[in-house]
């Protein structure tokens, strides 16, 4: 796939040149620079051949500001990243959002971080910061935010117009978990245009990363998405050993396996119990946090926290696992597999449950590639990728599991995709448990003050909501470069203001609660 | 069994409107964008009222203050009184809840339990 | 002496004394039902609920209604004082009209009204109401969608619940709760209606605003829906009402289809307060168990589902009365 994609990429546009790129060192397997003219006649060949933008971002290199485009296949491993350099006094460039959906929200995240202005981008308005911040924040020199520019940014009123109802919800609304804010425009009860607005809880990891070295990053990872922790935790330390080329005990990658498993199974189960809270059945939440107790005991074992876990090294782990951990892990399997009939019965079994969710928030396959939808909510749109598959890190490999999918990613088939996945996140628990060899779990020789190469890495990790991407560009120095987290959440909730389109607002609830967002890791 | 009800104490009805609400708990980093919601909604709550501080992020903005942090406020008490703080990042639920017992304390004058050995 | 008991039993003492009576009741049923429904949740919810105030937790609600008394009345600025005044006021009308006619009692009774049930209907109509003008004089989105919700849905709801009923009146031939109670002496009027229990315990529950079809209050769409602007004591007078509500229709639904106070070896009042609470604790178990229905699947069950078959078995029970 990577040779005849690289053949007709060079076949369509003569002038561009095509490097082929390690992709064990780099993560994708093609790079290109593009002029800013052509960039949309390339984003154009992308999405005729079925890519997915999977992120778009922006490095500030002082000289020029680069804008990089990941593109990525669903079905077959195939990365391309190309770059398009542009003056960075004035940077103008064409959008992508008419071609890719998920463009739409990247290019107004570059806008407000880098002062990027797209041309024929039909919304450039404030995403995540607003009019209190007088610089662009990511840039590495601080350029001023122009009175004229902040007018533009802040010019984004949805209740502008008088004969219309406009909703608030959030960002203190019981049904958002956290501090997401969504403007409904309403026609009675039915949703006429959805608006989401984020960053009420933008903590400036990206910002921080720059200010931080590697190992001092580590931390943030866990705040990030404070459900699956492990997840994060993972993809930040496997794509830095894979940047700086250190290898990994066998016993460590074991660990993390089990150890991400088991924090996936505890964030699905947190997820059923939130979800039927926002479908007004507040029960179940208090059965799932029963089930959910057991695991976060047995990870406190090893790890020593409950919720933000900083439990993986560069190298190996923090420390080794024993044999209560074992025990433990043991008993939360036959635990979790004994509450699956409780649940069928009490949630997959009631009729107003199914009612309220079978055939809501249709995601169709289309739409899912466009929007760069990922995780349990791509698998039920029946696209069954998983990057634990696709492009296996730690020990997933060596691990046999199969990927349920579903056919119309409804809220009811995202409901069945999770609840099977903790079934396959049993089965590789169980596999790994078996398998588990003796030996270090750490690496011994790992610099303390760790230096990365010079060079880029685009690093893929499949966390409880979908497609985990960190790109880090090192300059030799002990702190990144440049940190980009492209997050499940994100891209997951640009489709929920299509989705909620034309429906109830009880609907936008059950929608947006079988998306599962994690706000922190939305606003980063 | 779930293991920190604290409905036990009388706290465990939930009101998703600030009118009814008597303790509002910052559980999270305050931005500045949220800073204008967050006073609001510390208004909008009839008095007598309460504030916890519950984490490091609400009590002076913990790990995310690094300079030139553009987007935090270091501390919720910057904006509304806090009555209790409860460290952690984030906090145990036995934090959580002697913060509660602490709270109960500051009001009544009297600890409910005999409090953790003060040693030192 | 005897002039005292002469004037107690002059009608208007009688009333007097029984809305007074029905004043306390009324507090405190709800002081027992916020502590029943927290303890019902909490062991549903595998915890147990209140128990370090007072033993098992008795006084928690007479410590919350304390503290409710105690709270600033907070008037929001953009409010029409008029009706957000008038609406917690109101809804307690039909509240303390209803315990005038409902026999606890073959002689704990205020009033035996002949046409006592359509006094109890006549009257709920006030409910949604002063939900409407609460919703309204709000000025708030939340709060008026939630009215909306509630009034739509009271009409709704109102026509299968009146149906159930009239079938049993018509089997009874009387209005009077205390007849048709003393007709149930025998063989009470569920196991001969039971479709007719049904439709009017479903319908109940949608009357008094209990999930599944708590819609106009529902917490994870509308914030807290029609009362979202009201705190303090005005905020506790809805609550209050909400669970005398509960009381009330449970009570109905004993009055007319458990027998009422029948029943054997004890006095009457204690059994027409044991089924009654009953009946309430199913509703509290409805409520931690089931999800919240759409609002129009909640219209559609009762405009295509309940009101049919009440009608169909109003039909029925006309028919097999004629033969």
């Amino acid at each position: 796939m990577v040779n005849k994609t690289e053949e007709e990429l060079k076949a369509a546009f003569s002038e561009l040149t095509v490097v082929k790129e390690d992709y064990n060192q780099k993560g994708y397997h093609l790079s290109c620079d593009v002029a800013p003219k052509d960039i949309a006649a390339v984003a154009g060949f992308f999405d005729e051949r079925r890519f997915y933008l999977a992120v778009e971002l922006c490095v500030d290199y002082r000289d020029y500001l680069e804008i990089v485009y990941i593109f990525s296949l669903h079905m077959s491993l195939c990365k391309v990243k190309i770059t398009v350099k542009i003056d960075p006094v004035k940077p103008v460039l064409p959008t992508i959002s008419g071609i890719f959906a998920s463009a739409y929200w990247y290019e107004r995240e570059i806008r407000e971080f880098y002062g990027v202005l797209f041309e024929g981008h039909p919304n450039l308005t404030y995403l995540f910061l607003h009019d209190g911040i007088d610089f662009y924040p990511l840039r590495k020199d601080r350029i001023p935010v122009t009175d004229n520019d902040k007018r533009e940014l802040s010019s984004f009123s949805p209740e502008q117009s008088e004969d219309s109802l406009c909703i608030n919800m959030g960002p203190q609304h019981p049904s958002t978990h956290g501090v997401l804010r969504v403007v409904l425009r309403m026609n009675g009860e039915y949703i006429e245009e959805a608006f989401p607005v984020l960053g009420y809880l933008h903590r400036m990891h990206e910002k921080m990363a720059e200010n931080r070295t590697y190992p001092q990053f580590l931390p943030n990872t866990g705040r990030l998405d404070y459900i699956g922790a492990m997840s994060f935790n993972l993809g930040y330390v496997t794509a830095l050993e894979r940047l700086a080329g250190i290898t990994v005990p066998e016993r460590a990658n074991y660990v993390r396996v089990i150890a991400t498993e088991l924090n996936r199974i505890s964030s699905h189960i947190f997820w059923l119990g939130a979800y039927l809270a926002d479908l007004g059945a507040l029960s179940p939440f208090l059965y799932v946090f029963d089930d959910r107790e057991q695991i976060l005991d047995v990870l406190e074992g090893i790890t020593g926290s409950r919720l933000t876990y900083c439990y993986f090294r560069f190298g190996g782990l923090y420390n080794d696992i024993d044999d209560a951990f074992i025990a433990g892990t043991k008993a939360v399997i036959s635990r979790i597999r004994s509450r699956f009939p409780l649940y069928e019965k009490l949630v997959t079994g009631n009729v107003i449950f199914v009612n309220r969710t079978r055939g809501i928030g249709v995601i169709e396959k289309e739409r899912a590639r466009k929007n760069a939808v990922s995780g349990p909510v791509l698998r039920a749109a029946g696209i069954p990728t998983d990057m634990r598959k696709l492009e296996p890190y730690a020990c997933y490999s060596e691990m046999n599991f199969e990927i349920p999918s579903g056919q119309r990613a409804d809220a009811l088939d995202i409901y069945n995709i999770r609840l099977r996945e903790v079934e396959t996140s049993l089965q590789i628990i169980e596999q790994a448990l078996a398998k588990i060899p003796e030996g270090p779990f750490m690496t011994p020789k790992v610099p303390k003050k760790l230096k990365p190469r010079k060079g880029d890495i685009y690093h893929t990790v499949e966390t409880p909501r979908g497609e985990l991407g960190i790109y880090i560009v090192s300059d030799e120095t002990d702190r990144p470069y440049r940190l980009k987290l492209r997050v499940p959440s994100f891209s997951n909730l640009m489709v929920f203001p299509e989705l909620a389109k034309g429906n109830l607002i009880a609907d936008a609830v059950a929608i947006l609660g079988s998306l599962d967002l994690v706000i922190p890791e939305i606003d980063r | 069994m779930a293991r920190f009800d604290i409905d036990r104490f009388g706290a465990g009805v939930f009101r998703p409107s600030p009118r009814q609400a008597d303790l509002m708990i910052v559980s999270g980093t305050v931005t500045k964008k949220m800073a204008p919601v967050l006073v609001t909604l510390y208004e909008q709550m009839p008095s007598p009222k309460w504030v916890i501080a519950m984490g490091n992020c609400a009590i002076s903005g913990g790990p995310f203050v690094f300079e030139g942090q553009y987007n935090l406020i270091e501390g919720v008490d910057k904006l509304v009184p806090v009555d209790v703080y409860v460290p952690g990042c984030p906090p145990r639920p036995e934090g959580l809840l002697e913060g509660f017992l602490k709270l109960e304390e500051k009001i009544t004058g009297k600890r409910r339990f005999p409090g953790p050995v003060q040693r030192w | 002496m005897g002039g005292l008991v002469k004037l107690l039993d002059t009608e208007m003492v009688r009333l007097a004394v029984g809305l007074v009576l029905a004043l306390g009741f009324v507090v405190f049923n709800a002081l027992i039902l916020t502590w029943m429904e927290r303890k019902v949740a909490g062991h549903m919810q595998l915890r147990i609920g209140p128990k370090e105030v007072g033993p098992f937790g008795l006084i928690q609600p007479l410590a919350d209604a304390t503290k409710l008394l105690g709270k600033e009345i907070l008037i929001p600025k953009a409010v029409d004082k008029t009706l957000y005044y008038l609406a917690p006021i109101l809804i307690f009308i039909p509240v303390i009209v209803a315990f005038v006619v409902i026999p606890f009692d073959s002689y704990l009774l205020v009033k035996d009204i002949n046409v006592g049930i359509v006094v109890i209907l006549a009257f709920s109509s006030f409910t949604v109401l002063s939900i409407l003008l609460g919703g309204w004089g709000s000025n708030n989105k939340y709060a008026l969608i939630g009215a909306i919700r509630s009034v739509a849905q009271n009409v709704a709801y109102e026509i299968p619940l009146l149906l159930a009923l009239l079938s049993i009146v018509m089997m009874s031939g009387s209005l009077s709760l205390k007849t048709i109670v003393e007709a149930q002496k025998g063989l009470w009027y569920v196991f001969v209606q039971p479709v007719a229990f049904i439709i009017y315990f479903i319908a109940s529950i949608a009357e008094t605003n209990r999930t599944p079809f708590d819609l106009p209050e529902a917490e994870s769409e509308l914030v807290a829906g029609y009362h979202t602007e009201y705190s303090g004591m005005m905020f506790a007078l809805f609550f209050l009402a909400e669970y005398t509500n509960m009381f009330i229709v449970s009570s109905i639904a004993v009055t007319f289809f458990l027998g009422g106070y029948n029943g054997p070896f004890f006095p009457g009042f204690i059994w027409f307060l044991a089924k009654v609470y009953f009946l309430v604790f199913v509703i509290m178990w409805f409520r931690w168990t089931y999800p919240r229905v759409r609002f129009d699947q909640l219209l559609n069950i009762s405009w295509k589902a309940l009101i049919p078959l009440a009608f169909l078995n109003l039909l029925v029970t006309g028919g097999l009365l004629k033969l």
